[in-house]
């Protein structure tokens, strides 16, 4: 048993394979990345869109349904964002793709690791720091004379927090791309159960004192 | 490897012509223009097609319409425009002069070795 989804390529129904449509959306994705700073980047993924359901309907021969198959098949003929990079850019294509999804290390506020608003955290990410321990003592050190508490507030709401995986994988200077930004989202679900977890068991120990 | 970033760069460098010298003969559907370049091995996915058709067509050297078909959405057809025109005659005739150039040097070579 498969479930199915309900999608619009190039303007055309299709009725598809749940495994085959992450595929294809996902292919979809890289693709837009892969296009987004090309002239006339919507026209193309449109252009390529139809193409798409043109091949989609040519290999289902009457068949209803789109499957795995079919997408690897249609993925094939126009080519995935790494062999489109070296027909069309050639020699810069490594640089180029690189550059792209390398966004550089951003400085951002750390809400998984804060003691008042994640800014030390955030600096420690930035400067290679593995404890924000140093950060905050440095801070506090400062802050006797006063500029350190000046600079801490002003840093507050100059900083962004890193609220997405991808501001997260900036904050880290780690490259983003799609594989990456799934990684980060399951590592943080894995941790928000087990803060879960931990809560719990935290309540249950405090309901049997009572 | 450096050798095949270089012959892919050739590659490039006449891919633009030849799509044009194509259109320049009929009126043609994307996929039709693949076919003829994927056998003159010059190129090999359908997706690099596009960008270049679009930024040709955004420069006025190509026009297309739309035309139904019934094996799915419309397609667009394409056809070049007299800018396009005056525009291959002038990346042929480069072309030629480019060959004999390179020919010429290569020959050079070859007589030493």
């Amino acid at each position: 048993m498969n479930k199915i989804q309900h999608i619009n390529v190039g303007g055309y129904p299709f009725s598809i394979n749940e495994d085959a449509y992450y595929k294809l959306d996902q292919y979809l994705v890289r693709l837009n990345n892969h296009f987004s700073h090309s002239d006339g980047a919507k026209e193309i993924m449109e252009d390529i869109e139809g193409r798409i359901a043109e091949l989609f309907k040519e290999y289902m021969q009457g068949g209803s349904i789109v499957n795995m198959d079919h997408v690897n098949k249609m993925i094939q003929v126009m080519g995935t964002p790494e062999n489109l990079g070296t027909e069309e850019e050639g020699e810069t294509s490594s640089g180029y793709s690189e550059a792209y999804y390398r966004t550089g290390k951003r400085m951002f506020r750390d809400p998984y690791d804060k003691k008042i608003s994640g800014v030390c955290s955030g600096l420690a990410h930035y400067f290679g720091i593995e404890d924000p321990t140093w950060v905050r003592v440095a801070f506090v050190f400062f802050g006797m004379w006063g500029f350190g508490i000046l600079l801490y507030i002003a840093l507050i709401f100059i900083l962004p927090e890193a609220v997405t995986a991808a501001d997260r994988l900036a904050m880290k200077g780690k490259t983003i791309n799609i594989q990456n930004i799934a990684e980060k989202v399951e590592e943080e679900i894995a941790e928000m159960t087990e803060h879960f977890h931990e809560w719990r068991d935290k309540w249950k120990r405090k309901k049997k004192k009572f | 490897m450096k050798i095949e970033n270089s012959i892919a760069q050739m590659k490039k460098g006449v891919l633009e012509m030849c799509i044009l010298a194509i259109i320049s003969e009929e009126q043609v559907y994307p996929s039709d223009i693949i076919q003829k370049l994927r056998m003159a091995d010059l190129i090999v996915v359908e997706g690099t097609l596009y960008p270049i058709l679009t930024r040709l067509k955004n420069n006025g050297l190509l026009e297309y319409h739309w035309k139904e078909s019934n094996a799915g959405p419309p397609r667009k057809y394409f056809t070049i425009t007299e800018t396009g025109k005056e525009a291959l005659k002038t990346l042929s005739s480069s072309w030629i002069q480019f060959v004999q150039s390179v020919n010429q040097s290569l020959q050079i070579k070859s007589n030493h070795e």
